[in-house]
Order: structure tokens, then C-alpha cells, then sequence
């Protein structure tokens, strides 16, 4: 569905992707693994523009949009299909939670008001937050305020939702019911391409395990494959140190 | 002569004094109406370093904030009358350049002005949204103005506002200065009723009195503004 070819970015004079190619079908929960500095922010962050890639194609569907000189009408296309979850939530400040959710869907894509109310509360008691429609988020927990920012995704009804490291700003105690509500999407067959450093997730959910470092793609596989074999020293270096220690893996 | 303060004409003068108010507040509201929208665009072409204009901005600002009102004033008009009789006489246009109220020039000194100090104000607050908000604006779809109306400038305005409201309060004060062109606002109205039985002392504690009573209640305007756009803030469930 989604094809990444070839794409390179720099920041000034250090290159952080140095030619990734990426392939997400239907249905796929991608996650992506890697120590800081691996490009896998940047990789999220090009596909939805908020970076302009150097270099690169992705290919939607039949449209094949070139990263760098895509037009304003491309990227606005693109972004109708792909969703995107911050790390930091960024969830509107001066929006209550069910304007947060409609907001793309009334402002951006001229949904009725009505109706998109009614997506929007849904959406909302789908991530369990029922009781916060009209709380603004500055009255919400980091939890609750991602959860937010998850059912605002979900509302798009978009083709892919990508995912920034969901979890990293969260307390430990809070992460367990954002990785639940993702796990739920993730099993309605909601396609998925996720950064994390949170292996449960990787290991349950995923179907696909992409081990990048130093801006390339090193090993790519099915959890099983990656977590219990893997093939490359880098990623073996990676699992050593981010998995418990009496982790055993087959080489 | 000095008998303590003539009570009559202190009263008769205030309503005098009263009578500028209308000249202070049209150039009060035209410069602001120019003024706001000028001002946050340019702090935007600051803020995003946009070529050739984040400069202008730059050196307008402290062209401005670097002199004074009362100097600016002159400037503008003795120039600008000598700019428009040469291009009234190549268009052939009848006009006498010295008929023109001075209300004119007051409308363009103290819009410049109040341009430059708004810019100061919005480069400040603009910076106060985090860049954040506008990332997940565009990722839900929304254009650029969409998400500046509807995200960034209300999230804006209510960092900028008490900045504004002193704005928009020494723009009112300055208009008194305005006097330097024969402008018929609030001081000079006063000070020229007092010339006639040489009671200064009254009209300058009228001329005192308008301009406090004109400020705080702009303030208290600015107040409810601010509390209405503080919802979001510190909201109570």
C-alpha cells in the first residue's frame, strides 16, 4: 500500500537517512527498533512532511510522489491518508477533547458538523474516554491527553497511522493503557508504522520488526525472527542491551 | 487672581477635555486596526527568517522604538505634506496639501509606530505556541490559515493580550502629543479653553482626569477580554 524507496535527509551537515527503503501492506503493524540517532523519527516525520526529504519516492497506492518536490496539493493528499501520534501528544491547547478529534474532520475535511461529532465520540469511546469529551487538555493525565491524540487519529479514518515513540513521555504507570488502545486498533486491522522502545509491543502485536541504525535499515523480519534470531551483529548488539539479560537468543 | 481652584471651570473644562475623546479613540482604533494584522505578520517573517523582510522588520522596529513619538510626529509632518504637494501637482490634483486635517498624519505616525511595538509584542508570544501545535494542525489536514485562525492566533492572543492593552493604553496617551499639529484632541481642546482666563491648573487636572478615566476603562475591557480567552488555561471541570 505504502511504498518508501531510496530516501535520504540531512540536518545541515549530518546525514541522518541514508537511503531507506520501506515496504507496508494492509493490515501490517510495522515497528520500527533502533538506538537514538537512527533515523527513525526522521523516517516517520518524512512521510508525513513534516521533514522534507532530500531525496526519496513513496509510492501510495498508484500515486508516486517525489519527497522533495512534492506540491502542495501532494503533501495535502498524503496527509489525508496518513495519521500521525506524537510523542509529545500535541493535542490542540485551546480545544476541548471532542473538538481535538473533530477539528480535522470539520475544518480540514469539510465533514458536517453533526456527523463529525458523532465520529468523534465514538472515537473517543473507543480509547476509553468516555467521560471527557468537553475536558480541555491541560485538565487531562499524559495518558489520557495521548489517548486523545490517538482517537484524533483514528477519526481520520486514515490508511496508515504512524506512531512517534508514543509512549516515551509518558510515566510507567500510564503507558500500560496507551499500548492497550493501540493494541485494540491494531487488531481491527488498523495499518500501523510504529516507533517505540516498548519490546511487549513489538514482540504481541507486531507482525513486522524493522531494525534500523545509523540511518539504515540493518534487519527487517517477523518479531520471531528478529527477537529470537538475529542475523546481524548491530542488531544483536541492540537486543543485548535493550532486552532483560537472561534473554536467550539463537544465533 | 489665585483664590483656590475656579470649581466652575474646572467642570465646564472637563467636558471640553471630554470632547477629544472621539479624536483619540478614531486614531486609537484606525492605528490598531492597521496595526494588529501588520504587526503579526511581520513577527511572523521574523520568527520564520523569511529573506529581505525579517531584516526590514528588524531595522523598522528599532527605528522606532529608538526615537521619540514626539520627534516621529514632526518628521511626518513636514515630509509628508512636501511628498504629497509634488505628487498632487503631477497628477494635477487640486487639493491644498495644508487643508488637510491633521488628523491624516496623525492616523499614519501612530500606525507606523504602534506597528513596531506590536511586532515586539507578537515575535514574543507567537514564540510562547509551541511548534508542536502547528505540526499536529497540518497532520489533521488543516492549510496554513486554517491553522493559524483556529490554533495558533487564539493561542496567541492570550499571551499577547496584556502587552496589547499596554499598547493600545500609551497609544491613547500619546495622541496627546498630537497638540504638536494642532490636532483638536483632548489636550489641546483643554489647554485652549484655558489659555482664555489663564486657568492651567484646572485644565491640566482635566486633561489628567479624561486620560484616567479613558485608560482604566480600556483596561477593564482588556480584563474581561483576557479572562474570556483563559478558559482554556486554567479550566474548571
Amino acid at each position: 500500500m505504502l511504498e518508501i524507496k531510496n530516501i535520504h535527509k540531512s540536518f545541515g551537515k549530518n546525514e541522518i537517512l541514508k537511503g531507506v527503503d520501506l515496504r507496508i501492506d494492509k493490515g501490517d503493524v510495522v515497528v520500527i527498533l533502533g538506538p537514538s540517532g537512527s533515523g527513525k523519527t526522521t523516517l516517520l516525520r518524512c512521510i508525513n512532511f513534516l521533514e522534507k526529504a532530500d531525496q526519496g519516492h513513496a509510492i501510495f497506492g498508484a500515486a508516486d510522489v517525489n519527497l522533495k518536490t512534492a506540491s502542495k496539493k501532494q503533501i495535502h493528499d498524503i496527509r489525508q491518508k496518513v495519521a500521525f501520534v506524537f510523542q509529545n501528544y500535541n493535542l490542540f491547547n485551546n480545544k476541548t477533547a471532542l473538538e481535538n478529534v473533530t477539528e480535522g474532520l470539520i475544518i480540514g475535511r469539510r465533514v458536517p458538523k453533526a456527523e463529525a461529532i458523532e465520529i468523534g465520540k465514538k472515537a473517543l469511546d473507543k480509547v476509553g474516554l468516555s467521560e471527557k469529551y468537553h475536558s480541555y487538555p491541560i485538565e487531562l493525565s499524559g495518558g489520557q491527553q495521548q489517548r486523545v491524540g490517538i482517537a484524533r487519529a483514528v477519526a481520520l479514518n486514515p490508511d496508515i497511522i504512524l506512531f512517534d515513540e508514543p509512549t516515551s513521555a509518558l510515566d510507567p504507570e500510564l503507558v500500560g493503557e496507551v499500548l492497550t488502545v493501540m493494541k485494540n486498533i491494531a487488531k481491527e486491522g488498523t495499518t500501523m508504522l510504529v516507533v517505540t522502545h516498548e519490546m511487549s509491543f513489538a514482540k504481541d502485536v507486531a507482525n513486522r520488526v524493522v531494525f534500523m541504525d545509523g540511518g539504515v535499515i540493518v534487519e527487517e523480519g517477523s518479531p520471531k525472527e528478529i527477537f529470537t534470531n538475529p542475523k546481524e551483529e548491530r542488531t544483536q548488539q541492540f537486543l543485548r542491551r535493550v532486552l532483560p539479560e537472561d534473554y536467550i537468543f539463537y544465533i | 487672581m489665585s483664590d483656590g481652584l475656579n470649581y466652575s471651570f474646572l467642570v465646564k473644562t472637563f467636558f471640553t477635555a471630554l470632547s477629544g475623546v472621539p479624536t483619540a479613540l478614531m486614531i486609537t482604533i484606525v492605528a490598531l486596526f492597521i496595526a494588529l494584522p501588520l504587526g503579526f505578520m511581520l513577527a511572523l517573517t521574523r520568527i520564520n527568517r523569511i529573506p529581505v523582510l525579517h531584516r526590514f522588520a528588524q531595522v523598522y522596529v528599532s527605528f522606532v522604538r529608538g526615537t521619540p513619538v514626539i520627534v516621529q510626529i514632526f518628521i511626518i509632518y513636514s515630509s509628508v505634506p512636501l511628498v504629497l504637494t509634488s505628487f498632487f501637482k503631477k497628477f494635477h490634483i487640486e487639493t491644498n496639501v495644508y487643508d488637510i486635517n491633521p488628523i491624516w498624519y496623525a492616523f499614519i505616525v501612530f500606525s507606523l509606530n504602534t506597528t513596531a511595538i506590536l511586532i515586539e509584542v507578537f515575535r514574543s508570544a507567537i514564540s510562547t505556541v509551541s511548534k508542536g501545535q502547528l505540526e499536529a494542525a497540518y497532520s489533521v489536514g488543516l492549510t496554513n490559515v486554517q491553522a493559524f485562525r483556529r490554533i495558533i492566533i487564539p493561542q496567541t492572543l492570550v499571551v499577547a493580550l496584556p502587552n496589547i492593552c499596554t499598547a493600545t493604553v500609551n497609544l491613547i496617551k500619546a495622541t496627546s502629543l498630537g497638540y504638536a499639529m494642532s490636532l483638536q484632541e483632548i489636550t489641546l481642546r483643554a489647554k485652549v479653553a484655558a489659555n482664555v482666563g489663564y486657568n492651567y491648573v484646572e485644565a491640566y487636572i482635566d486633561i489628567f482626569l479624561v486620560y484616567l478615566i479613558l485608560c482604566s476603562l480600556v483596561e477593564y475591557l482588556f480584563k474581561i477580554y483576557e479572562k474570556r480567552l483563559r478558559k482554556y488555561k486554567a479550566a474548571n471541570a
